[in-house]
């Protein structure tokens, strides 16, 4: 039904790829030591797209983030400052990403209209409510089917939680089937069953697996179906996966790296994510949570956000320097804001009526500026958007047509909301 | 030739009575598997590309799968192998229909049939699988079951049960009237809620409406919060419906009726007389006239062509791995079945014989399409699997693997001793159940949806190559296969032994060098042994009823 996208991007910075450059020089220097085929691997996936998602979960208020009202009877007690891009002012808590600001577009103008956070969530995940009759994928588990490859070492959709959770949620992927559906890497530590089980040595492994492969061979040399050969195929998925089983352990990376990141949960959920993108892992998505802040809204913003800031500063310059970042998708969202009023608690409650959503990466303008609100933030006064334009955006950004159907069972089932389009301006 | 005997239907009934009684003196007419296998071979090139008979070993793995949705130990393996009596597959179909395991593996596919995985909301899982059990243990005649599932509504705490299809799809009118069409009337319509179908010319907007009215006045009572809730139904409201294709905007209205059948036929009733008990704050309502009751016995009545095709494509799919329709909820003109005459014939047979299931499910299995080997003829370069010439290689349900895992490993053999003298099917069940649900829950695809195509997931994968259960099986337990085969010291008898537990067949010569080989160096044998056994149960021979 589809073609697997594997044409480049149309950014500048794909014409002269320093990626291709620092690959070129990194394959001689590394083939010293023996290392050639990671290096080979990497140069082949830098045609590949991909995505990160940080997902801030509870609903990060967009007053104290993407769009301050600073001076207003809404805006709390937080200054806009500066940002790299002239004009575009964001709040004090995130000094970093404001740094960073020329990377990044902002869309100030969401209303989804959906301030109950299991139904936010999925409007954000999947671009649509929630319907009797279909029951929607998750934007990763599309991301993987469309534009990851049947041979990778590593699952296409990858969740790095705050911690607790199943590892395979095969629901995420509804109709796509289970294969496209994410992994939770429940707070970095790998999924589980990865790794061989103690008493069972490498020796040992290797020899039940060469008879495996023998059975294997004589039950295919006369009973070969597309069944049996996904069913054997599995294994060397899951041999592949268990081989790059070392890209968890992140305290193996250089001290000043952990450093860079920051030794915090989040910091190491966003090294981790850096890791996985680099391997080539289609859609990563990183949740950093508690942003559900009825109560004390400022102080909880100070903390979460003052966490968030530079790992994920840290994240886009480690991409943009990698040459990643031009094919990698950046998504922040969370699945609603919060109220502009200020409740007696020092809290802000459930928003959607008007929020905003930071883009970056792949297939989007830098410097971006889509939609506005009032002078205290309480309604979308111009270039109103929904969950649907975004995938639209999301899609059209990483070259997919986004006008296009699934087939599930022969039944057409738009990959975006019908009724929106693309936000045009922000598209690179 | 096929045109002549299909002229003899009518009178099937007798004929078969009269066969049984007189097959000695060969004279009456042959069994409906001997004539499955002349429609199969009425076909060009039949000859030529059509695969021997499965071997002893390779039949009674996949009847074994088909009719106790396990497979057996290594001492029902031998004996069955070194019989030399001619009836022997006859005898072995009939020992497993009448096997308290054909009972429960009906139970487990027919469940995920009906009730796609969903979460218990009314009626509780175990309930309807005893109501289940007990329907294919007694062989309730296929209709029967049928009418008593739609009909009950939850009100008699007797059948209760069998009320879970609708009770636990919450009464929802387009949710029942989507499964009904779908499993027993071979139609997907749901498309057809909004328009008529736009791929599917024969789907109309007015057959989903039709079913949709048997529904549409039922309700839960007292409401939908209710865990004991029961269905109530209302004396009054009629259906309109307007496709969303249609500019004009046209509103169409119907009564009960199934799709191409005739509408039900409805009295008609003075305005307040709608009800024996009237509805009013907290009393359930009768109506004088049940749409909901009409369903049942219209649906299965034998002009319900549909009806029967439908029942006859899904056991045939069951058995076979493909439906003469296939999918099978998608019977339509342009979707024909592989082998129409062989459709009707199976239909008019199934419902001649009174929909009996195990009479039904024998035929089948007693036919020589049904015992071909899957292995495909070395002349054969692409395999036509809706032909059924070579037998089709089919994945196991969550379930079969499970109990396949638990009997290879001799975990089901553990069982049975610890429980010695109290030793009977549900016992044992109970026993692994456990066990068994921790694979379902690997295994099986998303609750509330149809059963997907087959996936091999990273998850499935890893479970069975790390995960602690699959380990534990395989290490030594007394009584358990390690614990048996380690005893063994002749190489020969071992690897007879490990390979009539694990794939029902005897190994090759290569194979038992290979098994030698391994043993050669191990430094712990039992270790050694467990990952051997491991290397057969991860093979593609196992994961597949071939």
């Amino acid at each position: 039904m589809f073609k697997r996208c594997q044409y480049a991007c149309q950014s500048p910075e794909h014409t002269l790829s320093r990626r291709a450059f620092f690959g070129g020089a990194a394959l001689g220097a590394a083939s010293l030591f023996g290392l050639t085929q990671p290096a080979v691997a990497r140069q082949l996936s830098a045609s590949q797209r991909r995505v990160l998602m940080i997902y801030l979960h509870g609903g990060a208020s967009q007053l104290e983030s993407w769009d301050p009202k600073p001076g207003t009877d809404t805006g709390g007690p937080f200054r806009a400052i500066p940002t790299s891009v002239p004009g575009t002012h964001i709040s004090e808590l995130l000094p970093h990403t404001a740094l960073r600001m020329h990377r990044l577009a902002l869309v100030r103008g969401m209303n989804t209209a959906e301030d109950d956070h299991g139904k936010g969530d999925y409007i954000m995940h999947t671009g649509r409510r929630q319907e009797p009759n279909v029951d929607y994928p998750h934007l990763g588990a599309v991301c993987a089917k469309l534009l990851g490859s049947e041979d990778a070492a590593l699952p296409g959709y990858i969740h790095i939680t705050p911690g607790g959770g199943g590892n395979f949620n095969k629901k995420d992927a509804t109709f796509l089937g289970p294969k496209y559906a994410s992994v939770s890497v429940s707070d970095g530590k790998p999924p589980a069953n990865l790794f061989r089980p103690t008493g069972l040595t490498e020796a040992a492994d290797a020899q039940r697996e060469a008879l495996r492969h023998k059975l294997n061979e004589h039950f295919a040399r006369s009973r070969k179906t597309a069944q049996t050969e996904a069913y054997t195929e599995s294994y060397e998925q899951a041999a592949r996966f268990i081989r790059e089983g070392n890209i968890f352990a992140i305290d193996k990376e250089d001290p000043r790296t952990q450093d860079r990141y920051g030794r915090h949960d989040f910091g190491r959920h966003c090294l981790l994510a850096r890791r996985l993108l680099e391997e080539g892992v289609t859609f990563v998505k990183v949740t950093h949570t508690n942003y559900d802040t009825h109560h004390e809204n400022f102080d909880f913003h100070i903390e979460q956000l003052g966490e968030f800031d530079r790992p994920f500063a840290t994240l886009l310059d480690d991409l943009a320097d990698r040459g990643l970042l031009e094919s990698t998708l950046v998504i922040v969202m969370s699945e609603f804001g919060r109220t502009p009023r200020i409740n007696h608690l020092y809290g802000r409650d459930h928003w959607s009526k008007a929020w905003s959503v930071c883009l970056g990466g792949c297939g989007i303008k830098g410097e971006g500026l889509v939609g506005k609100t009032n002078a205290n933030g309480t309604a979308v006064t111009d270039r109103e958007v929904n969950a649907g334009h975004l995938f639209h955006t999301y899609f059209r950004a990483l070259g997919l047509d986004s006008k296009k159907n699934h087939y599930p069972n022969d039944r057409p089932i738009p990959m975006a909301d019908p009724k929106a389009d693309a936000i045009k301006e922000l598209l690179a | 030739m096929p045109a002549l005997f299909l002229k003899r239907l009518p009178c099937a009934a007798l004929t078969l009575f009269l066969f049984t009684a007189a097959t000695t003196l060969g004279a009456e007419p042959e069994p409906l598997h001997g004539r499955i296998d002349r429609l199969i071979a009425a076909t060009p090139d039949y000859t030529k590309n059509v695969a021997p008979l499965a071997s002893d070993a390779e039949f009674l793995r996949r009847v074994y799968l088909d009719l106790s949705g396990t497979i057996p130990t290594s001492a029902e393996a031998r004996s069955f192998l070194n019989d030399k009596s001619a009836d022997k597959r006859v005898k072995l179909i009939d020992k497993l229909l009448a096997s308290p395991e054909y009972a429960r593996h009906m139970a487990n596919v027919w469940d995920v049939i009906l009730m796609d995985r969903r979460r218990d909301l009314r009626v509780p899982k175990n309930d309807w699988h005893e109501f289940l059990r007990n329907s294919f243990a007694s062989n309730k005649p296929y209709d029967e079951l049928v009418r008593e599932i739609l009909s009950a509504d939850g009100t008699d705490a007797k059948t209760r049960a069998a009320g879970k299809f609708l009770l636990d799809r919450d009464m929802d009118a387009y949710q029942a009237t989507r499964d009904v069409s779908r499993l027993f009337l071979g139609r997907n319509i749901r498309c057809a809620q909004c328009h008529d179908h736009p791929n599917v010319p024969d789907y109309f907007q007015e057959h989903f409406y039709g079913i949709y009215a048997y529904f549409s006045r039922s309700l839960l009572f007292p409401d939908d919060k209710a865990p004991t809730a029961s269905l109530a139904e209302k004396g009054e409201g009629d259906v309109t419906f307007v496709s969303v294709f249609d500019k004009a905007k046209t509103t169409k209205s119907t009564t009960p009726r199934l799709p191409g059948g005739k509408p039900v036929d409805e009295p008609k009733l003075e305005k307040g007389k709608e009800y024996t008990v009237a509805p009013a704050k907290g009393v359930k309502p009768v109506p004088a006239f049940s749409r909901r009751a009409q369903l049942a016995t219209m649906l299965t009545a034998g002009d319900s062509d549909a009806f029967r095709r439908t029942a006859a494509n899904r056991f045939w799919a069951q058995m076979l791995g493909r439906g003469l329709i296939d999918p099978p909820d998608l019977d339509f003109s342009g979707n024909p079945p592989s082998h129409p005459e062989l459709l009707d014939l199976l239909a008019q047979e199934f419902m001649d014989h009174k929909y009996d299931v195990k009479w039904f499910l024998r035929e089948l299995v007693l036919s020589e399409t049904y015992q071909r080997s899957s292995a495909v003829p070395p002349q054969v370069k692409e395999v036509d699997h809706e032909r059924y010439w070579i037998a089709n290689v089919k994945p196991l349900a969550p379930e079969a693997l499970a109990m396949a895992v638990l009997e290879a490993t001799g975990q089901t053999e553990v069982a049975r001793r610890a429980l010695s003298k109290n030793l009977n099917e549900s016992a044992l069940h109970g026993r692994l159940a456990p066990q068994m649900q921790e694979f379902v829950r690997v295994f099986a695809g998303r609750p509330g949806e149809p059963e997907e195509d087959f996936q091999a997931t990273l998850e499935q994968t890893l479970f069975l190559k790390n995960g602690a259960l699959v380990r534990g099986l395989l290490a030594p337990a007394p009584a358990d296969l390690i614990d048996r085969i380690n005893a063994l010291t002749d190489v020969n008898a071992l690897c007879d032994e490990v390979f009539l537990s694990i794939l029902t067949r005897r190994p090759t010569d290569e194979e038992r060098k290979d098994v030698a080989e391994a043993l050669k160096g191990a430094t712990n044998r039992p270790v050694a042994l467990g990952e051997i056994a491991w290397a057969l149960l991860a093979s593609a021979e196992f994961r597949f009823n071939h």
